[in-house]
């Protein structure tokens, strides 16, 4: 081999890692050129639904809750939400196999104010982070299938009939001119939505006080107006007819309590 | 020997190559390939309610610089939000979408504009309308269980009827 094929290796190989360089370089040029630079505009004031966002770290905080340390803290909520978890006042909502992360959720709007409730604010201040995590783990343990001695039949008669036909439209189908999705798609049992609680054995009282507050606007903790945006939609008659649907335990996903 | 390096060279480059694509998942997602060269600069989708532009006091129409308009919306699982847009005719108007969960995208009815929501990137256009009306927007990529239910709406209004915005309004035509 002669001293000059050895010189002209190296330009061959410094070639390739020139070439390789180069074609880096072309996508520099595109990399500053991301859309999500924000054209400069006057900034109205700042509205935040809630501070919870689920991220990773939330989730972990959740799924950390201890169902057992959930049984001793839930005798401060016994008096109003019921020894198993089913109220027995209507306009308190029943908190029997309410989903974790909902449940997490609404107990630090309640903390921090932003779903805004004279009662349970003070309430929640009591308990932290990890303790509504535990509390979530209980209750989301407890049967909604009743205990023998309840005595309340359900499911309970309707006394509209023309209203549970409204409801299972919205609740299945859904209004697709008006833009409603079916209740079913977020709130099971066909699909769930991260922070959107199961209905199927939620107090009917509550839930229509919930969807007027949602459509006038008295609570704003959804995030980005999601449920806001679908109670706008709903008539009176239409919210009476699910929140009386989902109360009498017709609910999709409902067993037998 | 020059042949063999040229072909220990072009290997290597295609070896860097499939390793970069693997690696990125690229062949997986459906962005363009400068969004991986961006490193995330667009909102995480996770946290667009509490900063950034898509927070909900920003969203619906917004006067830009040197009075151009720009519409701002999020597309989630199954609604879109502002539920209702209202924006003027034969005006140019620039769209800044994106999505809170999956992908979704918008086909505007009675135009020929659609617009792909993509979870973590913002899409822009500018999209002018003709004819002043009422247009539904609806979902028209398979979102999840309520996508059949996922419908926006749109109007169209006459440029003097659009009335100026006021500094930091933002318009939309929802039901209050």
């Amino acid at each position: 081999m002669s001293y000059a094929s050895q010189v002209s290796r190296l330009p061959i190989a410094a070639r390739w890692i020139g070439t390789l360089v180069a074609l880096f370089m072309i996508t520099v040029p595109w990399s500053g050129t991301d859309s999500s630079a924000q054209p400069e505009n006057s900034e109205p004031p700042l509205r935040v639904p809630s501070n919870v966002a689920w991220t990773k770290e939330t989730l972990t905080i959740i799924s950390s809750g201890d169902a057992f340390q959930g049984l001793l803290l839930a005798r401060r909520c016994n008096h109003c939400h019921g020894e198993e978890g089913f109220s027995s006042v209507p306009a308190f909502p029943n908190l029997a196999g309410e989903d974790r992360l909902s449940f997490w959720k609404q107990m630090q709007d309640f903390r921090s104010g932003k779903r805004a409730s004279p009662v349970m604010q003070g309430i929640a201040e009591g308990f932290s982070a990890r303790a509504a995590a535990d509390l979530a783990a209980y209750y989301a343990m407890l049967p909604t299938a009743s205990d023998p001695q309840d005595n309340r039949a359900f499911p309970q008669p309707m006394q509209d009939s023309s209203r549970a036909s409204m409801a299972i439209r919205l609740i299945v189908f859904g209004d697709g001119q008006r833009g409603i999705p079916p209740c079913q798609s977020c709130h099971g049992p066909v699909s769930y939505v991260k922070g959107a609680p199961p209905l199927a054995t939620q107090n009917g009282a509550y839930l229509e006080r919930q969807l007027e507050n949602f459509s006038d606007g008295n609570r704003t903790n959804d995030i980005n107006v999601r449920m806001r945006s679908i109670a706008r939609q709903l008539t009176v008659e239409e919210k009476t007819a699910v929140s009386e649907y989902y109360g009498a335990g017709y609910g999709p996903g409902a067993t037998s309590r | 020997m020059k042949i063999k390096i040229k072909k220990i060279g072009f290997v290597a480059a295609l070896t860097l190559f499939g390793v970069a694509l693997l690696s990125t998942r690229y062949y997986m997602v459906d962005l363009p390939v400068w969004h991986f060269f961006g490193g995330g600069e667009g909102p995480d989708p996770l946290t667009l309610q509490l900063h950034g532009e898509f927070v909900e006091s920003n969203l619906g129409a917004a006067e830009g610089p040197a009075g151009s308009l720009t519409v701002r919306m999020i597309a989630q699982q199954f609604v879109f939000v502002p539920q209702c847009i209202m924006v003027p005719a034969g005006v140019p108007i620039t769209f800044r979408i994106t999505s809170a969960d999956v992908v979704h995208r918008l086909r505007f009815l009675g135009t020929n504009y659609g617009l792909e929501a993509v979870p973590g990137v913002v899409t822009e256009a500018n999209f002018t309308f003709a004819k002043a009306g009422e247009f539904k927007i609806p979902c028209n990529e398979f979102c999840g269980a309520g996508h059949y239910a996922m419908r926006g709406q749109m109007h169209v209004v006459p440029r003097d009827q659009f009335a100026s915005l006021l500094p930091g309004e933002r318009r939309t035509c929802e039901l209050r």
